[in-house]
Formats: structure tokens, C-alpha cells, sequence
């Protein structure tokens, strides 16, 4: 993976210790609150409901181990030994102590990471595909490309104080895992008769106000990425609506402007830039792409005998390969996917002792490096089939060994009101009931891939609207209660879901999912994803069956 | 009645004003009948250099004791449902177990208008 040259060194050391000196003035009463927010905000830390969170950048979801290591450390030491991975691919710590923050950030700048661009109106963490460089599908590692556009964003005068926030996804593979069209720029990597280049999607966003992303140029030739990207948020930040917080983001300019207009605009912008200066050098593609070469894999046959037999012999290994595990551009190798839901468990929590076992697995099986995805899960990119079985074994030791990856129980929830200031009603406890409604395997697996997504409050973190079920905690005259929805998809068929009807109290909630699966399941055709039931049939069985007492 | 809630600046710790003293558990809250008084002790605890966040909360008469209506003001008095052993609650005691009854009722019973949360 990428490693920092002495530029990137210097430049999070100097940001660490700018922060430390920030901390101290507040504390000594030389800035007041309102001055020190957002220079907080920038470093990734905000006040929640128990404590202060930090918000730890993973670039583009790749952690090494010796990162991993230190999370865990800094989860046991500063936290209550345990850290939330978030639907941004990054770590959240929900019981820190202002008076730790600037020693934190110290030890994070010690393995190459930080907590910039996690959080203010700055371009965020770049969002990638889990699988890069592991998947046959992809075209090139999408990684190269997330961590240009990351050094290009750091600190860029023009783009440090934007309308609102702005997030960039980077994908190379026809199965979309990165939610692109839900991004504000999302880039899908084609290879046209000129060479590589992107697809550009902009205005894409969930939030108060969801859209699916348009297309505003077809191809635009890698090499001119950096000089459109600057065209882009140059556009943005002129005419970005400043006056108004809920009308800030891209997708609200691009819905008024109209796609079309908004690309004639860019493309304008675009001709009068002066691109040469702005356009990277090849040589700096290549040192960057170097960073990303290919592990040293072993040649060996596509099919493992080992692991053929381990699996004939063990029921639960055979599940845990249905679902957990995936083909590998190169023979004899797997893409592992390690699932954060254990049934009644907290979605995306991993405890300093997990991560730490974690980071010997990816040591002993997968060269070193583990990746965070979007849906709150862990990924093993590079594993031999001949090691899936020592893997899945070392899981099960710790506890993460389901085997439910894209099932029922593979649920994104949001911190919700257990946590977040801003909630309305409380996400994990709903993720947990359902979860363990629908804990036995079998059924599952019988009910097969079903994208469940939870958010306490509009702001949308836990992607409800893409959800094949989405639930949304609203606060009805002061009680929790869940407005449903139905047909959203954060992959390459991006929709946002129908709202299915008046919201229903916490406690029928699951009783509302599970009659949703049940006319899934009595209304199926052979082969059809929950999801693609839906799309035959439409929202009109599913609401009867929730809403049935109440007629 | 009202009481007034901060979290304290060096380490975020969610604590209660008690005549002139930051508390940390909600059973130390000093309770204020008079809304008047209420807003004058609130401009005497917002010290910036002490807290942030500081407000006042409503709170209503429980069994044998108080809690604040708000189930979000609840949630900050006893600490996250998914970890029982973290946040205010793993100490236990009276206050807490009242408030999560409390919360309890107001939730299984439907009474809605019994939680409100702070605009
Ligand atoms: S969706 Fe709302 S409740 Fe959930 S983490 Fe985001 S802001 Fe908080």
C-alpha cells in the first residue's frame, strides 16, 4: 500500500502539533467555543451525547496492520478498548477525552494516519472499492486514483471551505461497492480507445434531499482527472448555496441547474483552466501507482484440494465460503470478508483485542493489510484458499466468524441516539432485534441477499434511502418511532427507496421486516433477490402485509 | 421543573449544576421549580472555560423521585442501551434505575406526550 514520502510526513506531524496548540488555548480560555469548533471539526472531533468522538480517517477503507495495531491500542488505552467503523470506511472512538486528543493524533501520525477531512466542509475521506486490487473485475486498483485525489484535496486552499461537505468515491469494477452514485463526484473507471479514464457522476447524495447522481461526462481521460475535478468544485464553491445549510450540497445545484447545464458549465471552466499546471505529471501517477503494485502472490492452481476437503467436512466452513468468501483475480487466492454483525451485536463495532487478532490474521494470511468497507465490515483482500480454513478458524475465536455477508443480519445502523447528538431515535438496538430475529443461517441463507439500513435521523449516515429496507428513526411528539422504506440500491442499479407508509413504533419494527420478508418469499420467482421481488411487484403487497392490523 | 445539563470541556462528561458545583450523575441535579431561577443559574454555570453544551432540561416527577422527560436527556443520564457497562449507568444506583424505568413506561405504555425532547 501507499506509504508516506517526508512531505506527507511533515505535513500531518505539523497539523498534529497545530492542533495540540489549539487544544491548549481552549482549555486556557484564550478561544472560545465558537472559535475552536471548527478548528476541532477539521481534526475529526465532535462533542456526541457521552463524551467527545473521533472520527480516524481510512484512506479508501486500507488499513495496514501495524495501523490496525495502534487503533486497538489507542481503543484500549484512550476509549473503553473498543472503536465503530462508519459507512465512510473510517473509525470512530465514542469515549474520548479532549484533554487526549492532541497525544492521539501524536500516535496516529506515528503509523502514517490522522483524523483530517473526516469531518467540516472540506472534501472528505475519498470513498474505493473494498475489493481493489484483489478483484479480476476491476481495471485498474482504483486506490491509485483515492489517493491522488487524497493528496490533491489535503489542505487545498481553494477547497478548504466549501459550501458543505464533499465526498468522492473511486471505482474500477462494474459491481459498484463504493455507493458512487451517491456521492458527490463518483468516479467509475472505464478503459476507452484513449486509455484509462472515468465515467464522472456529480450530485449524487443522500441526507434530507436524496438523488442518484447524474452523469456529467461519459469519458474523461485519467490523466486530465486532477484539472476536471478542479472545474468541478471551482463551480461548486461559486455557486454553491452558502445561505443555506440545507441547500448546500453539489446535488441541490446540480437538481437546479439540471445535469446538463451544470456539465456545460464544468466544461466551460474546464477550457479556460490553465490544465498543464494543474494536471499531474506521469512520473507522479507512476511513484503513486508504484505504491499499489501487486503483493508477491505464489503461483498455484485455482482450486485448492485443502480446502475443498475442510469444507466437505465442516457445514459451517462451507457456509462461511458461500458467503463470506470471494473469487480472487489470482488463482488460488480469495477475497475474505470478515462480517462486523454478529446477531446482537453492535454493527461495526470491533473491540481492541478483535482488531488486534485481526491484524495477526491479515499478517499470517493476507499480506499485511486489511480493508474497511462502506457496509461496516472488515475484508481480507489477498487469502490463499489453502489458508481460508485457518482464517475462518482464527475468526471463530474471536467471535466474527458469521457468515452472513449481504444477509438480513448484515445491517448498517448508524450510531443513532445511543451516541449521536443529532438523533432523533435510537438505530443499533433496532439492528440488534432484527438481527436476532433472523439469526438462524438457514433462514438467512433461504432469504438470501438483503440489504437492511438504519439511520437515526435524516442525516442519513446509515444509508437508509439505498437500503432494499430502509428504516429511519423519526421523533414522533417526543417517542422514537421508524418511517420504512422500501427498493433503494447503493450499487451500479443506484435507486433510492418509496417510503412505505406511516412510521411504526420501535417495537414492531422487526414484526414490519418480517412480513415484508414474508411476502417476499411467498411472492419470489426462482432466482430473484428480495430487492428484484420488489421491482416486479412494487410497494402494494409489501404495505398490506405491514399494514394490515391497521385497515 | 427544569435542571441544567453540560458536558464538561477537558474530557466531555456529562454533568449536572448543583449550587455552584458540576455533579456528575443526574441524581445530584439541583431541581429548579421556578423557570426564572432556572435561567438565571444557567448564565452562572456556562463557564466556557468549564463546560460545553450547557442547557436546560425539563424533568418530571417519576415513582419516588425525578427524571428527565426527554428520552434523549435520558439516554445522556444513563449512557448507551447496546453497552450496558458503559457511560453512568455501569455505576448503577436509584437515579439510574429510575430513569430507565421511566423510560421503560413511557415507551411501552405509548405515553407520548410524557417524552419530549429539547428544541
Ligand atoms: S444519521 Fe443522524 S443519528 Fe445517525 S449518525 Fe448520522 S447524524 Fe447521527
Amino acid at each position: 500500500m501507499y506509504r508516506y514520502d517526508a512531505i506527507d510526513r511533515a505535513f500531518v506531524e505539523d497539523r498534529a502539533a497545530q492542533f495540540k496548540a489549539q487544544v491548549a488555548r481552549r482549555l486556557a480560555g484564550e478561544i472560545s467555543e465558537d472559535q475552536f469548533k471548527p478548528l476541532r471539526l477539521m481534526n475529526g472531533l465532535y462533542l456526541q451525547l457521552h463524551a467527545y468522538m473521533l472520527r480516524i480517517s481510512i484512506p479508501y477503507g486500507t488499513l495496514s496492520t501495524t495501523q490496525l495495531r495502534k487503533l486497538a491500542w489507542i481503543a484500549r488505552t484512550y476509549d473503553k478498548g473498543y472503536g465503530h467503523f462508519t459507512t465512510r470506511q473510517n473509525l470512530q472512538f465514542h469515549w474520548i477525552k479532549l484533554r487526549d486528543v492532541p497525544d492521539i493524533l501524536d500516535h496516529l501520525a506515528s503509523v502514517e494516519m490522522h483524523a483530517l477531512q473526516t469531518s467540516g466542509n472540506c472534501i472528505r475521506n475519498v470513498t474505493s472499492d473494498p475489493r481493489a486490487g484483489a478483484t479480476a473485475e476491476e481495471i485498474e486498483d482504483p486506490r491509485v486514483w483515492s489517493e491522488l485525489i487524497r493528496q490533491w484535496a489535503a489542505l487545498h486552499p481553494e477547497f478548504s471551505f466549501l459550501p458543505r461537505k464533499f465526498k468522492i468515491a473511486v471505482t474500477a469494477s462494474p459491481h459498484d461497492r463504493t455507493a458512487a452514485r451517491l456521492h458527490d463526484i463518483g468516479l467509475l473507471m472505464r478503459k476507452g480507445r484513449e486509455g484509462l479514464g472515468f465515467e464522472v457522476i456529480v450530485g449524487g447524495g443522500m441526507g434530507r434531499t436524496p438523488y442518484v447522481g447524474p452523469t456529467i461526462r461519459e469519458f474523461l481521460p485519467a490523466e486530465h482527472l486532477m484539472s476536471y475535478l478542479e472545474a468541478i468544485l471551482r463551480i461548486y464553491n461559486r455557486h454553491g448555496r452558502r445561505d443555506n445549510i440545507y441547500k448546500a450540497r453539489i446535488k441541490i445545484l446540480v437538481a437546479q441547474l439540471g445535469a446538463e447545464e451544470f456539465a456545460r458549465q464544468v466544461e466551460a471552466e474546464w477550457e479556460a483552466i490553465d490544465r498543464p499546471s494543474l494536471d499531474l505529471p506521469q512520473a507522479e501517477i507512476e511513484r503513486v501507482r508504484a505504491g499499489f503494485a501487486a503483493p508477491a502472490f505464489e503461483t498455484l492452481p485455482g482450486r485448492s484440494d485443502a480446502f475443498e476437503a475442510a469444507k466437505a467436512a465442516d457445514y459451517a466452513l462451507a457456509r462461511f465460503a458461500r458467503n463470506n468468501v470471494h473469487p480472487h483475480k489470482q488463482p488460488g487466492y480469495a477475497i475474505v470478508d470478515i462480517s462486523l454483525k454478529a446477531p446482537g451485536e453492535t454493527p461495526g463495532d470491533a473491540t481492541g483485542d478483535q482488531m488486534d487478532a485481526i491484524a495477526d490474521l491479515a499478517d499470517a494470511y493476507s499480506f499485511g493489510e486489511v480493508r474497511v468497507t462502506h457496509e461496516q465490515n472488515l475484508v481480507l483482500a489477498h487469502v490463499k484458499l489453502d489458508d481460508v480454513a485457518a482464517v475462518f478458524a482464527g475468526l471463530k475465536a474471536i467471535g466474527l466468524a458469521s457468515a452472513n455477508i449481504n444477509l438480513v443480519s448484515d445491517i448498517i445502523a448508524c450510531p443513532g441516539l445511543d451516541y449521536c447528538a443529532l438523533a432523533n431515535a435510537r438505530a443499533i438496538p433496532i439492528a440488534q432485534d432484527i438481527a436476532v430475529r433472523f439469526a438462524n443461517a438457514e433462514t438467512a441463507e433461504k432469504i438470501g441477499e438483503l440489504k437492511i439500513k438504519i439511520s437515526g435521523c435524516i442525516n442519513a449516515c446509515g444509508h437508509h434511502h439505498v437500503g432494499h429496507i430502509g428504516i429511519l428513526g423519526v421523533d414522533k411528539k417526543g417517542e422514537e418511532f421508524y418511517q420504512l422504506s422500501l427498493g433503494g440500491s447503493a450499487a451500479e442499479d443506484a435507486e433510492v427507496g418509496k417510503i412505505l407508509g406511516p412510521a411504526v413504533p420501535a417495537d414492531k419494527v422487526t414484526d414490519a421486516v418480517d412480513q415484508m420478508i414474508e411476502v417476499y418469499l411467498r411472492e419470489r420467482h426462482a432466482g430473484e433477490r428480495f430487492i428484484d421481488t420488489y421491482r416486479r411487484v412494487g410497494l402494494v403487497p409489501f404495505k398490506e402485509a405491514v399494514y394490515a392490523e391497521a385497515h | 421543573m427544569k435542571a441544567i445539563v453540560a458536558n464538561r470541556l477537558i474530557d466531555g462528561e456529562v454533568v449536572y449544576w448543583n449550587h455552584g458545583a458540576w455533579k456528575t450523575r443526574f441524581g445530584e441535579a439541583e431541581l429548579f421549580e421556578a423557570d426564572d431561577a432556572a435561567e438565571a443559574a444557567v448564565a452562572q454555570a456556562n463557564v466556557p472555560t468549564q463546560v460545553v453544551d450547557c442547557y436546560l432540561i425539563d424533568v418530571a416527577p417519576e415513582a419516588d423521585g425525578y427524571a428527565p422527560t426527554a428520552f434523549r436527556e435520558r439516554v445522556k443520564a444513563t449512557g448507551p442501551q447496546n453497552h450496558p457497562q458503559h457511560g453512568k449507568q455501569a455505576e448503577g444506583g436509584h437515579d439510574i434505575e429510575l430513569i430507565k424505568q421511566a423510560h421503560g413506561i413511557a415507551r411501552s405504555a405509548g405515553r407520548h406526550n410524557l417524552i419530549k425532547l429539547k428544541k
